[in-house]
């Protein structure tokens, strides 16, 4: 019985180290290597604060005198133990985090794992030193000291099935669905307005508190906290149980843990003394085949049991509005557009919305823009056009700050934006799109167009927790305007299915949707139909028109002549980074030379 | 137990330490080219380099104390081995994954499992315990106060002549054809270079170099299961100090973490080494100027 108990609260430790290291490899996309350190920063605080003042011949006194043990009761000590590996985790990892390369956090996770263990071994006057801290007291509850492992068994258990929700339920709020734009395209999640930076710190953060807990608990059971416990070894095994289980899927997390878990006791009946040795081969080896063969995991991100059920339930919630049948005609309703603040009314004289002055950027010795100068005025289409090269896209790269011009000046709406960040100018209601569509494939259409869409304080994981019914509602209203804008390009039937699985043109349609969502005023669309096929690109002619017709101020590089002609008010003509001409598309193409440069002699 | 020791470090303290300094730099220098080759050519982040690195180790006595073969051979047969190992693994691993779509990080998921894998069913074959190359001792030199051993200079001539010798071969068609594929791999492919070939070169030469370092180790200290996780995570940092791709600079960025790490002796004690080495990267990548510098110039 007992023995029993010990193994299942092993697997349990293993399931929540796993669970919580699960929020950053499976739903955020980052790597790492420390997991095992933050778990073990949580088993030592939690010993020498829960350790009495001063036991008689324990050599836990430092040279400075001071006692090891702060003599807390056990449950004040887990809870802090849970803020400090949080609050380690979050500074060591900003730097690393505000890299786009996922790299860096692997290569300091990886250095900071190998020095915690280092210094949990040689800094004997605080930490004991190899042979752990010990004697920490047993875990209490209730007033109850818990010692055998049949009693621990139950507060690791409901410790484990609390992790588990807790981290399922993050990992699917609107917070986690940031979490996995993150991951699927990181530039597209900032292109519509978000910060990246601050959720990745603070998902690490919590991450690395949720190990803390799983820590506590461990050093308390065991009592003892030893540096091999918490050494690199734990912290791969624990990502070979997020791998093996499937990414951002909580349930393979638990499976793979009970199956990884269980390696152990077997392999101590059948090898005895060279039983780690083996389980190394056995998860390195299940590693690399599961990473070639089936990199999805045992159980893939979009299935399991608790989906289907939170599938179910979508499918009846948020009722499609009006005409929820075909995506051909729409109404072109202007005031149909969601999140639009104040659509501007037609009619008064042009205005100028953005400016761009002086704009150049050289490539080493090529001038890829030079001293552009244009702008677009309210309410209508204007279109960059030029030869292949000419600096179309590398424009809307400086407009928008995903490049750092040399030289030149943004104002938007009378206020200068020049060196703002992408996202902060999505904020102030200019919004562009990708030529390659940048959606997040792994994400059904209406999460992609939700992601866009502002001011969601549910995004927010402390709002989250503590005003989960706020949440319900608000994600609620979120989801209700995603599907709008997806009603707006005729998408609106294909909500709930992945991106990847639609085709290449349904795909640039949820891209235009989620530009719709971001409720920016100045849209800047690349190649709206590059590799659309030519019926759906009557379609995406008309949702361009109607949005213009609601008001939207909208800039598009577009190769194809006969659409310029159809859509745009206004083209600037670009050759080698220069504005050469502008005017209408019938006036450009009038003049030989122009059109001896568009064409080609 | 003293963590600092006396602040006023004599004068021959400091010299000794300056010496280990150049055999410490030298060894990460060569690290960091070894793993600068691979990284920047191919963008993988091959964590198995630590399985090969303690492949090398781990053939070479095999041979010598196991077969009896002559040490210079079986030093040249870890060094094939680790070769071999290192294409292997790219070819059957990291290309097959490639065309199927895999990750950057999937690729070094499945890298981290080789090196899980790798080492424990050499810790299952050779035992857990340390083993020597039998080498025999070297030699003591003494001039005044400062001493080195004949393994000293063999590492540091072995490992700058390799350096040299691969920066050499960047004039070479091979090395100006990696150069290509590592700035644009679409690109090379387009004009004929062909891309694969010089994914499985990069791996190879890569994976001499380490498996060289892990030779040069063993001269000096005991083998065990485990020894490449530290080398190859100091190669990695050296790459990413001298910025990723920077080839050319990566055997720098190692020299200068061995002797800072061999000059901190004059302060720390020497289980603070990783520490230090881990102070480095992460004070270098707040204050690395990264963009920030560049648009401030402006």
């Amino acid at each position: 019985m007992e023995y029993y108990a010990d193994i299942a609260i092993q697997i349990m430790f293993l399931m929540m180290l796993a669970l919580s290291l699960n929020l950053l490899v499976g739903y955020t996309g980052e790597t790492s290597m420390a997991q095992a350190a933050f778990y073990g920063i949580g088993a030592y605080t939690v010993g020498l604060l829960t350790m009495p003042v001063a036991v008689a011949g324990l050599e836990i006194a430092t040279s400075s005198g001071v006692a090891g043990g702060a003599g807390w009761p056990f449950w004040p000590a887990v809870l802090i133990s849970i803020l400090v590996s949080a609050a380690v985790a979050s500074a060591i990892s900003i730097p690393a985090l505000s890299r786009v390369r996922g790299e860096f956090l692997i290569l300091m996770t990886l250095a900071f794992q190998l020095v915690t263990t280092q210094l949990m071994g040689s800094l004997t006057s605080i930490t004991g030193g190899t042979f752990g801290l010990t004697p920490i007291p047993p875990m209490t509850f209730f007033g109850q000291s818990l010692i055998k492992p049949s009693q621990v068994v139950i507060v690791v258990g409901i410790a484990t099935v609390l992790t588990f929700v807790f981290c399922y339920r993050l990992g699917e709020s609107p917070f986690g669905r940031v979490l996995k734009g993150i991951r699927e395209q990181e530039t597209a999640v900032r292109a519509v307005g978000k910060g990246t930076v601050l959720p990745k710190v603070i998902v690490f953060g919590v991450a690395a508190g949720v190990a803390g807990l799983a820590g506590a608990l461990n050093a308390s059971y065991y009592q003892v906290a030893a540096p091999q416990s918490f050494n690199l070894d734990v912290s791969i095994l624990a990502i070979a149980v997020v791998i093996l289980g499937g990414v951002a899927n909580p349930v393979g997390t638990v499976v793979a843990a009970i199956l990884l878990g269980l390696l152990n006791p077997v392999l101590d009946a059948l090898v005895g003394a060279e039983a780690s040795a083996w389980r190394g081969v056995i998860y390195g080896l299940a590693l690399v085949l599961v990473m070639r063969y089936r990199p999805q995991g045992l159980v893939p991100e979009h299935q399991g049991p608790l989906r289907f059920l939170r599938r179910r339930r979508r499918r009846n919630a948020p009722a499609v509005a009006a005409a929820a049948t075909t995506r051909a005609p729409r109404d072109g309703a202007p005031d149909a557009t969601p999140g639009a603040p104040g659509a501007v009314p037609s009619g008064p004289a042009p205005e100028v919305v953005l400016k761009v002055e002086g704009m150049s950027k050289s490539f080493g010795g090529i001038k890829a823009v030079s001293d552009a100068t244009f702008d677009l005025t309210r309410g209508q289409i204007t279109a960059l056009v030029g030869p292949n090269g000419a600096g179309k896209t590398t424009l809307f790269n400086l407009i928008t700050n995903a490049i750092t011009p040399d030289q030149g000046a943004v104002t938007l709406n009378g206020t200068s934006i020049t060196g703002l960040s992408i996202s902060e100018i999505a904020r102030r209601g200019m919004a562009r799109s990708f030529q390659d569509g940048r959606l997040f494939e792994r994400l059904s259409a209406i999460d992609n167009v939700a992601m866009a869409i502002p001011d969601q304080r549910a995004e927010n994981p402390f709002i989250l927790t503590v005003r989960p019914l706020y949440v319900k509602k608000r994600e609620r209203a979120v989801r209700q305007s995603a599907l709008e804008c997806l009603q707006l390009v005729g998408m609106h039937a294909d909500a709930e299915t992945l991106v990847a699985d639609l085709s290449y043109g349904d795909q640039k349609l949820v891209a235009i949707a989620r530009l719709i969502a971001t409720g920016a005023d100045v849209l800047l669309l690349d190649e709206p139909t590059s590799g659309v096929d030519p019926s759906a690109v009557e379609h995406v002619i008309d949702v361009i028109s109607d949005l213009r017709a609601a008001g939207k101020t909208i800039c598009l590089v577009e190769h194809s002549v006969h659409m310029v002609e159809r859509l745009a008010d206004r083209a600037v003509f670009l050759d080698q980074g220069r504005v050469l001409a502008m005017g209408s598309m019938k006036e450009l193409m009038a003049r030989q030379d122009l059109k001896e440069i568009y064409f080609g002699a | 137990m003293h963590l600092i020791s006396a602040a006023g470090a004599s004068p021959s303290l400091v010299l000794q330490l300056v010496v280990s300094g150049v055999v410490l730099g030298s060894f990460y220098a060569l690290l960091g080219m070894s793993v600068s080759v691979i990284y920047s050519t191919t963008k993988v982040f091959h964590f198995a380099h630590a399985f090969v690195y303690t492949a090398a180790a781990y053939v070479a006595l095999g041979t010598a104390s196991v077969l009896g073969l002559p040490i210079v051979l079986a030093i040249v047969i870890g060094l094939i081995a680790a070769v071999v190992l290192g294409v292997t693994i790219e070819l059957v691993v990291y290309r097959s994954m490639r065309r199927s779509g895999a990750s950057s990080l999937g690729i070094f998921l499945a890298s981290l499992g080789i090196s899980i894998a790798g080492p424990n069913l050499i810790q299952i074959i050779f035992g857990p315990d340390g083993r020597n190359l039998p080498v025999g001792n070297p030699t003591l030199y003494t001039v005044g106060t400062v001493t080195f051993t004949t393994w000293d200079i063999v590492t540091v001539v072995v490992s700058w002549v390799l350096i040299g010798g691969v920066l050499a071969m960047r004039r070479s068609r091979w090395g100006l054809a990696s150069i290509a594929v590592s700035a644009n791999r679409e690109l090379s492919a387009a004009v004929g270079i062909s891309p694969q070939k010089i994914y499985v070169y990069a791996f190879a030469v890569g994976s001499l170099l380490i498996g060289s370092a892990a030779i040069l180790f063993t001269l000096n200290q005991a083998a065990t299961p485990n020894m490449g996780l530290q080398p190859v995570l100091f190669g990695f940092i050296a790459t990413f100090l001298a910025g990723v791709g920077n080839q050319k600079t990566a055997p720098l960025a190692g020299f200068v973490l061995g002797m800072v790490v061999s000059l901190s002796g004059i302060w720390l004690s020497q289980t603070f080494q990783t520490a230090v080495i881990f102070g480095l990267l992460f004070v270098a990548l707040i204050v690395r100027p990264q963009g920030i510098f560049r648009k401030a110039a402006v």
